[in-house]
């Protein structure tokens, strides 16, 4: 797993700071969606080799949800955002 | 049997005894200041930001957007809500939090070394200058740090944890001969 990550708040930051909150790339189901599709969106997860996104809170730090794109496979960090500016830039 | 936890430092147990003479690398508790978290309202977080650091009463420690701890060495905790009411009132939440952190100030020679056992931060200068302060972990308790010269770090803890980061900072300080004692 990636060891250090970029808070675009804190700086370099150890891994043991944050705790990770799942997969950011869900769009939530309108209130009215199908049963399949609320299911699909609270249980169903894909297991990736590859790129990522998934919503880190910096715990022991600014106390923010960062979306952090990273590899599963080689643990590379791509970016990291801050969860309110990375919401605004994809119109949620 | 009734404890005025109101009138007791959190580490008076700790601290009880005749203090050792402080030695080059020196733990001082402090007392007597106040200490309050500013929590700027949506969308006055640069204004109430710029407003902080007008002024030189009181030290302004980062800990998240929007949010900063403030610790004033002269003010009692109403006098430095009344003076951050007077100076940023309608853009900015105050909570008094003097009774609720423990400060910590460490200083000497080998303070970074004492640190780096607990800090998983770079603290060379040129990556944690002087003047800056960060919200971190040392070892398990949340922390904020604050640089405040070139060998002397400043650390607030919740008041509940101060006994085991007391502990863990006289642990960590040990082979460095570290004292401890309240500041005067």
């Amino acid at each position: 797993m990636a060891s250090l990550i970029t808070c675009p708040h804190c700086g370099v930051r150890p891994k043991e700071e944050f705790a990770i909150r799942g997969d950011a790339s869900l769009l939530r189901p309108a209130p009215t969606a199908s049963d399949e599709a609320w299911h699909d969106y609270v249980y169903v997860r894909a297991n990736p080799r590859g790129r990522t996104l998934e919503h880190w809170q910096h715990v022991g730090g600014c106390r923010r949800f960062l979306v952090v794109e990273r590899d599963t496979f080689t643990h590379e960090v791509h970016s990291v955002t801050d969860g309110a500016a990375f919401a605004r830039e994809n119109g949620r | 049997m009734i404890r005025d936890y109101y009138n007791r430092h959190a580490l008076d147990e700790k601290l009880r005894g005749a203090p050792r003479p402080p030695s080059a690398n020196h733990l001082a508790i402090g007392h007597r200041q106040a200490v309050a978290m500013a929590l700027a309202m949506a969308g006055e977080e640069e204004a109430v930001e710029k407003l902080l650091s007008s002024t030189t009463e009181f030290a302004v420690r980062f800990s998240a957007p929007g949010e900063w701890l403030v610790v004033s060495e002269n003010d009692t905790p109403e006098g430095l809500q009344r003076r951050l009411d007077a100076l940023c009132s309608a853009r900015v939440y105050i909570v008094d939090q003097s009774e609720a952190r423990v400060l910590f100030r460490l200083s000497g020679p080998s303070t970074r070394r004492i640190l780096a056992k607990g800090i998983g931060l770079d603290l060379h200068p040129t990556a944690f200058a002087v003047g800056t302060s960060a919200n971190a972990f040392c070892g398990h308790i949340a922390v904020n740090l604050a640089r405040t010269g070139e060998d002397a770090f400043e650390l607030i803890a919740p008041r509940s944890f101060a006994e085991s980061l007391f502990d863990d900072l006289m642990t960590m300080g040990r082979e460095y001969d570290l004292t401890a004692a309240f500041a005067a």
